[in-house]
């Protein structure tokens, strides 16, 4: 399902590790796992999940899914706020939790099945009718809106998978540079170590299925 | 320097929670002014919390800082990542509703010492002069009780406190330059190509004058063009009160008291306010002051006011307008996104490296009045997923393409006045939060001028993309700032503060900071914030040098 071309298929951002703070450093490896148990989803919200934060990134390499999945996890353990919410929508805890359970009873509805046994395309499909909020009618979006239900998932999602290292050397972000910083800004330049474009390279093998 | 307590903690980082002299603990067991009355209390460590503790305590009064969030060690507590970053915005949850809802966090308000300006971009404008008067010039808003005049003193001293860094010309506005620094230099690719075709347009452009350094100053270093001036400036190459004011109002004599929530502003028998009730760590402290000042930010100001009701004020403080949390204004801030065949690496430079203020004011060959700044805008890759996702509705397939291009990628972000409307307004919900204050509830909507504005900023930014060989790619709603809801005015019953924010109904009740903003001006709003804040100081201290509190 990645379909995605790199222009920087030989760059990597842990290249430089050397070069960055401490404080830096420690954060960006601590994605690379390994990861302690999860302490708010429950192993089928779990599951669930790894697979519709795959689609909505459309990616599917699980190591990458683990940090996903671990940020999350924390996230909606922990007591801090969610910034904002809808007036409308139950806090973040309870819209995740309650929301996969309504995936799946809206799964039940259209084909019979569960989420996770439907087909790829269909399970794209009731993303897709989440996010307009256009969901065939179940009582549960009355408690759970679904347009908040999928802009949660959405960020929780892209937030931890694009501080990814590998995400950042697949699309040539230079990533931390502190202490050293940028000298060579200006267009058509670039300091020797950032990364260098070549011409897109099909992704295809190193993260197809 | 001392550090009496708690070595045996497990981190690495020693965060503490009471600082004065040469004194630090990490209890509210020594506090230099215990049960005694000083002259000031402010609410907020911000951008105006911070110039008016520095300004106070310089000028002799005793004063105390209190502060939601912690005091940042930027070597320990900063990091190059977007992620990491998170910690330094306020994160409690607010209720937002309407049709145009708001987001909080990077984008408005900070929580810890420095509030905001730990996390801003650094761009430093001055407001113009028709920004005070849009009722008498436009018809729409409401007059200013100050003029651009009254702080123009104030916008000099600024500037040179700090050393902004900006062009010898500015093109815009009453103010020209040149700044005390020399402008930052180079600029980015994703800069210059805005200046290439604002040039081609005919379009005058500028490099921003910027709160961070292009030269040495104060034992802070020139900025090394690392990008994360929104994740907290590291090398302390930018500007923020955490770095600047905080400090030296500790050599003054000030106290910052951290990591404590203020819930209630104490009222006595006659009628004016004694000082603040607070929380740290789940018990309840009080300060009792001679004058408080409440500069914590657009939306916990007036949920402060509103709850510290009382029976001599049941519809809580400052509030017989009944216009306390009324008049919210963002700015627009709609970011625009073109495809460039070269790379602009929107990751390199500071996030502002050129702008233009062309259309700031108001064109009758518009359809609507006022007008806006646009700002070549920088970017990283996680507050560039968001804004793809969250304001621009892209995920999946789509999604994974355009961030692969990454690279190709410029943007400009506008900055427009929003007209002040009654019905934007910060309220106090039914939910409460883990102090037992009701979380605030804030409704926006834009009105049609705003969106009419909006429309020509779009088109604007695209004109200048395609002059300079840029295919328009994608544009997201957004917000930048938050202002209003405590106005000031002459009109007691119009408005909040009067022209030097001090509260109409309660005369030792200050309001400074974003909250007393009558219109919204249509420019980045921290320079005019510490400005603001920097004439309330004078006004203040000449109040109570004379014994006049």
């Amino acid at each position: 399902m990645v379909e995605g071309k790199t222009y920087y298929p030989d760059y990597d951002v842990l290249d430089s590790i050397e070069e960055w703070d401490p404080v830096t450093a420690d954060a960006v490896l601590k994605r690379l796992g390994p990861f302690p148990a999860l302490k708010f989803l429950t192993a089928d919200e779990e599951q669930k999940l790894r697979v519709i934060t795959k689609h909505l990134v459309y990616d599917h390499r699980d190591e990458i899914f683990d940090w996903v999945i671990h940020f999350i996890d924390q996230r909606l353990d922990d007591e801090k706020g969610e910034y904002q919410r809808s007036p409308d929508a139950p806090p973040e805890k309870i819209l995740i939790r309650e929301g996969l359970q309504a995936i799946d009873k809206l799964a039940e509805k259209l084909y019979n099945e569960d989420f996770l046994s439907l087909e790829v395309e269909e399970q794209f499909e009731i993303l897709a009718s989440l996010q307009v909020g256009k969901a065939a009618s179940i009582p549960e979006w009355s408690t759970i809106p679904q347009q908040d239900l999928f802009d949660k998932l959405l960020i929780l999602t892209v937030a931890p998978y694009y501080s990814h290292p590998t995400i950042w050397s697949e699309i040539g972000y230079g990533g931390p540079a502190h202490p050293r910083g940028y000298y060579r800004i200006e267009l058509g330049l670039a300091d020797p170590w950032e990364a260098q474009r070549k011409d897109a390279t099909d992704k295809e093998e190193e993260n197809g299925e | 320097m001392e550090n009496e307590s708690c070595v045996e903690k497990e981190s690495y980082v020693q965060h503490n929670c009471d600082h004065y002299e040469d004194h630090r603990y990490d209890d509210l067991e020594h506090r230099k002014y215990g049960d005694k009355e000083v002259d000031v209390c402010i609410v907020g460590m911000g951008a105006a919390g911070g110039v008016l503790i520095h300004e106070l305590s310089k000028a002799g009064l005793e004063v105390v800082g209190i502060e939601a969030g912690p005091f940042w060690d930027p070597q320990t507590d900063f990091a190059s990542d977007e992620l990491h970053a998170y910690s330094l915005n306020w994160q409690d949850t607010r209720l937002s509703g309407g049709n145009d809802a708001l987001k909080f966090g990077p984008n408005n308000s900070g929580r810890g010492v420095g509030g905001g300006t730990t996390h801003f971009t650094g761009v430093f404008y001055r407001f113009h002069e028709s920004d005070f008067r849009v009722k008498s010039t436009d018809g729409v808003g409401e007059d200013w009780p100050i003029s651009y005049q009254d702080l123009e003193p104030y916008y000099d001293k600024i500037e040179n406190d700090i050393k902004v860094s900006g062009p010898k010309h500015f093109p815009w506005g009453p103010f020209n330059g040149p700044y005390p620094y020399p402008e930052r230099e180079p600029i980015s690719a994703w800069a210059q190509v805005f200046r290439e075709g604002c040039e081609i347009l005919g379009i005058r452009s500028s490099v921003p004058p910027l709160a961070i350094l292009s030269a040495p100053f104060d034992g802070r270093p020139p900025c090394t063009n690392r990008g994360f001036c929104n994740e907290g400036c590291k090398p302390n190459a930018k500007f923020s009160t955490l770095i600047h004011h905080i400090p030296k109002a500790i050599q003054e004599g000030a106290e910052i008291i951290t990591d404590s929530m203020v819930t209630r502003i104490l009222v006595d028998d006659d009628g004016k306010v004694s000082g603040v009730e607070f929380n740290h760590d789940g018990s309840y402290y009080q300060q009792k002051a001679k004058v408080v000042i409440v500069s914590a930010f657009t939306v916990e100001t007036p949920r402060l006011l509103l709850n510290s009701a009382c029976s001599q004020y049941p519809d809580g403080l400052a509030n017989s307008s009944g216009l306390v949390g009324k008049y919210i204004m963002p700015h627009s801030g709609h970011d625009v996104f073109a495809k460039f065949d070269q790379e602009m690496r929107l990751y390199k430079g500071t996030p502002v490296m050129a702008c233009t203020q062309d259309f700031y004011e108001t064109d009758p060959d518009n359809d609507f009045v006022r007008g806006y700044t646009l700002n070549a805008h920088g970017n990283r890759p996680v507050a560039l997923a968001k804004i793809l996702t969250a304001d621009a509705g892209y995920w999946g397939k789509d999604l994974r393409e355009i961030m692969l291009n990454f690279n190709f990628y410029a943007q400009i972000t506008m900055v427009g006045e929003v007209l002040p409307q009654k019905e934007n307004e910060v309220v106090l919900s039914e939910e409460k939060d883990e102090y037992g204050m009701p979380r605030p509830k804030i409704t926006f909507n834009y009105c049609e001028n705003d969106n009419k504005m909006i429309e020509h900023a779009v088109e604007k930014a695209n004109q200048i993309f395609k002059a300079r060989g840029g295919k328009p790619a994608f544009v997201a709603a957004d917000t930048g700032h938050l202002l209003g809801g405590c106005r000031m005015g002459d009109d007691p019953s119009n408005s909040v503060v009067n022209g030097f924010c001090q509260s109409h109904d309660i005369p030792n009740l200050f309001i400074c900071g974003a909250s007393v903003f009558t219109t919204s001006g249509g420019a980045n709003p921290t320079e005019t914030i510490m400005a603001i804040a920097a004439r309330t100081a004078d006004y203040i201290a000449d109040l109570g040098t004379k014994g006049e509190f």
